[in-house]
């Protein structure tokens, strides 16, 4: 009798320490993954696919499934389009490098063109003129100042 | 300067390019269109990963055949009520006929309640998974449940059923598929 009463508590008391311990969070996974049938992210969705899918996402959760794993599971069912944002490798990667190409050469450009505009307008020094008039105005011109001058 | 010029020409022509290209590859209204007309059409084709086990099954693989394409989800209210009556056709025709076979497209949906859907209804026949959809726009589905029928030389007959088929609707599209 007492052997049968500790192998119960035994019992009782192993199966707390055998479940685990959640290690994926449903907002996050809910923020990651699209509704395919809605086209919006889960936390944004309610539709009825929508929320099988959530069912899915919790009782994957339960199960002590890691963010990482629950999300590779979704995307073996239902392929990268499953995903919020496009993946950080192969194809995809163009998704993340292009606006931030396109903004490193559209800056490269405008830098580009500011120094070539201002090059291009810099207004000559007087110094640097070797001749700014002809000899005959420089002559009226000489002509005149001397009558300020006296 | 000059370079420049070529460069942003080059640009416009290449967006022009893209979207000739974009018009050129799209879809249209899909077969559904042209069959509610009462036009025949060749079927789109159908290569698909089976819903349960492995590999896939190809439309063109049952030529000769008349097929019963059924498109749904899991989740469709409308489905759950017609899965019963085209399951019980499927093996009906099946055990009259050896020419007469069925096929259901899932699409969009979990792989979990798809199977679980097929165990409750009784759904014997084959079935592929289109997780994403993309066999709908040249089918021209715009909902489920859908049933197209394709006759024994691969084009789709009318009628094609939008909504809940009928298990007398099913019968009447195989015996007009069985005709063409």
């Amino acid at each position: 009798m007492r052997l049968a009463v500790a192998a119960v508590a035994a019992l009782v008391l192993a199966a707390p320490a055998t479940a685990c311990t959640p290690r994926a969070s449903q907002a996050y996974l809910e923020t990651r993954l699209v509704c395919i049938q809605c086209h919006t992210t889960l936390d944004e969705s309610n539709s009825t696919f929508a929320v099988e899918m959530k069912t899915e996402i919790a009782r994957q959760i339960k199960a002590c499934r890691t963010n990482q794993q629950i999300i590779d599971s979704m995307v073996g069912q239902f392929g990268p389009a499953v995903l919020s944002t496009p993946q950080t490798h192969g194809f995809d990667l163009i998704a993340w490098v292009l606006p931030i190409g396109g903004i490193l050469l559209g800056a490269a450009g405008l830098g580009f063109g500011a120094w070539r505009w201002r090059t291009v307008r810099a207004p000559a020094s007087i110094d640097s003129i070797d001749t700014f008039l002809d000899a005959e105005d420089e002559r009226r011109v000489d002509e005149e100042l001397k009558k300020f001058d006296a | 300067m000059r370079a420049l010029r070529a460069v942003a020409v080059g640009s416009v022509l290449a967006l022009l390019g893209l979207l000739v290209w974009d018009l050129a590859h799209q879809n249209g209204p899909g077969v559904a269109v042209k069959v509610d007309k009462g036009k025949i059409v060749p079927a789109p084709k159908l290569d698909l990963p089976l819903l349960t086990g492995s590999g896939n099954l190809t439309l063109a693989s049952l030529r000769g055949k008349v097929v019963v394409v059924n498109f749904w989800q899991s989740s469709c209210y409308p489905c759950k009520l017609e899965a019963r009556d085209v399951a019980a056709a499927s093996r009906a025709w099946g055990a009259k006929r050896s020419d007469v076979v069925f096929v259901g497209v899932n699409a969009q949906d979990l792989k979990g309640p798809a199977r679980a859907y097929l165990k409750r209804y009784g759904v014997t026949y084959t079935n592929v998974r289109d997780a994403l959809g993309s066999t709908w726009p040249k089918w021209g589905v715009t909902g489920v449940p859908e049933t197209f029928f394709v006759d024994r030389r691969g084009r789709v007959v009318p009628p094609h059923i939008a909504g809940q088929a009928s298990r007398a609707q099913i019968d009447n599209g195989i015996r007009r598929a069985l005709r063409s």
